[in-house]
């Protein structure tokens, strides 16, 4: 039988193509992500208020959000379709479709921020392509731990009342770590400082992501029906 | 010389205090029940 | 004795450990008030110590530990008794965490001159109380018991393996970020009778916990009894 990976690319596959036919969570996403940098732009004085000093805030509240609206999409079609039952009576494994669903979210969310990224360089005017490395290691450890989460949450969100009102309230306390990393390792960055000044946080976060997916993918099994 | 903040030390007594009582108050009478 | 009836006797003893509880912390009171010594540089606000430090202590490890502990506990064992008892312990816990952050500030704007400046204990509670918050509302959004059991254990896990990372998080920042220099209460000397009432007060305000855990668990366990037998009654009625 197919082995857990190929199961899980198999389900991440089957939802980008959804998500690529109908492109709607994708082209709202990011149109949220260019109007909220476009207002942090307008919004403050240039003259007091440099634009490298607000800088990794504005990105990574803009990740984070952008984010956010990405992760319900993740259960919400299976839910108005009742088609997760079809998933979980074929052979792929809980954690084949745990793996799937946040493969799909982080190359959903993936996209979204490639397309941030350029724009947030463009508006803000700061020097990415010096440190675009670094840079995009630090995004793509801080994306996998909230992405990490954030699948878990939204299984359970979609089930519930509020739906993606609860989604946000669950993920907000673990969007902490790394959103906070994330900013100050950016800021780090934008000002050229040496390595040995932001490894101690590179070093949280990794530890925060291999602590929670390894979690995520063990409890996932129990936000699915018996 | 301390400073005088006799007054903080009050608010923050009174509001523990009332935070305490009225929780404490609210499970003691729900949980009566019939 | 039926489950309602063994519901009702832990009731029972729930209230009774409750008064107990308060009994103690208005000793704490008293005896912080006016038995203890003014701090010699800090005034009167150092009182606050007496209440937030010990409610702190509560909120943070004691009732969130149990939340963790009983919501593993539960994914394993399945009884629901272990969801109950976790799920009270994060009420009574966000109750704590309210004073705490209630009398942080105040306790802060004597020390500080601010309100509120990032402080490591502070801020780590204000990311639990969003854990807590969290925990509260999924419960309410979910009416199954059974999945409403569930859902909270893995929140309840999640929740208790981010708090050393908030605390790590909060950590490197007061380390490494620069902030602006503010006073530091520091480690105060601490003279006899400050002591003895700083290890009273932890005492009192434990108690009162269990008190109230136990008060709020009797009170979920009966809930649960009484929906059982209305449930078994129905079905009986029907013939």
């Amino acid at each position: 039988m197919r082995s857990v990976l190929g199961q899980a690319w198999a389900i991440a596959a089957k939802d980008l193509l959804l998500e690529f036919r109908s492109r709607t969570a994708f082209l709202s996403a990011l149109v949220f992500t260019a109007l909220v940098l476009a207002i942090f732009n307008f919004a403050r004085d240039p003259t007091a208020v440099s634009a490298t000093d607000l800088a990794p805030s504005v990105l990574w509240i803009t990740f984070s959000f952008a984010g956010v609206l990405g992760l319900n999409r993740a259960f919400s079609l299976e839910k108005e379709n009742r088609t997760i039952d079809g998933l979980l009576l074929s052979p792929a494994s809980r954690t084949a479709l745990y793996a799937g669903k946040t493969l799909a979210n982080l190359v959903f969310v993936g996209a979204v921020e490639a397309v941030g990224l350029p724009l947030f360089a463009l508006f803000f005017n700061v020097p990415l392509l010096d440190v675009l490395g670094p840079l995009l290691l630090v995004i793509a450890l801080a994306t996998v731990g909230f992405v990490a989460v954030g699948t878990l949450m939204s299984s359970m969100a979609v089930n519930t009342r509020f739906g993606e009102m609860m989604l946000l309230v669950l993920v907000l306390p673990f969007l902490v770590t790394p959103v906070s990393t994330a900013a100050e390792m950016t800021a780090k960055l934008f000002a050229h400082r040496p390595f040995a000044e932001w490894a101690p946080w590179l070093k949280l976060l990794g530890a925060y992501d291999i602590t929670f997916v390894v979690l995520c993918t063990l409890v996932f099994e129990f936000t699915l029906e018996e | 010389m301390p400073p005088t903040n006799g007054g903080y030390m009050v608010a923050a007594y009174v509001a523990a205090a009332v935070i305490y009582l009225s929780y404490s108050v609210w499970l003691y009478w729900r949980s009566r029940g019939r | 004795m039926t489950p309602t009836e063994s519901a009702e006797r832990a009731l029972r003893r729930g209230g009774v450990l409750m008064a107990v509880g308060l009994v103690l912390v208005a000793g704490v009171y008293v005896r912080a008030l006016a038995f203890t010594p003014e701090e010699a540089t800090q005034g009167l606000a150092q009182k606050i110590f007496y209440i937030h430090a010990p409610s702190a202590w509560v909120a943070l490890y004691l009732a969130y530990g149990i939340v963790g502990i009983f919501s593993v506990l539960y994914l394993f064992l399945r009884d629901p008794r272990l969801d109950l008892l976790a799920s009270s312990s994060a009420e009574v816990g966000t109750v704590f965490a309210t004073v705490v952050l209630v009398t942080g500030p105040i306790w802060g704007k004597t020390v500080w001159g601010a309100w509120w400046t990032w402080d490591a204990r502070l801020t780590s509670t204000l990311f639990l109380y969003f854990i807590y918050l969290a925990y509260l509302v999924l419960r309410s959004a979910v009416e199954e018991p059974g999945r409403r059991a569930r859902y909270s254990a893995v929140l309840g896990i999640l929740g208790a393996l981010l708090v050393p990372f908030i605390h790590m998080t909060v950590y490197l920042f007061r380390t490494l970020h620069p902030m602006p220099v503010v006073l530091q209460p520091g480690r105060p000397r601490v003279p006899g009778p400050m002591l003895v009432t700083i290890l009273y007060s932890f005492v009192a305000f434990t108690v009162f916990y269990f008190g109230l855990l136990a008060r709020r668990y009797a009170w979920a366990r009966l809930a649960a009894a009484r929906a059982q037998g209305e449930a078994e009654g129905g079905a009986d009625a029907t013939h």
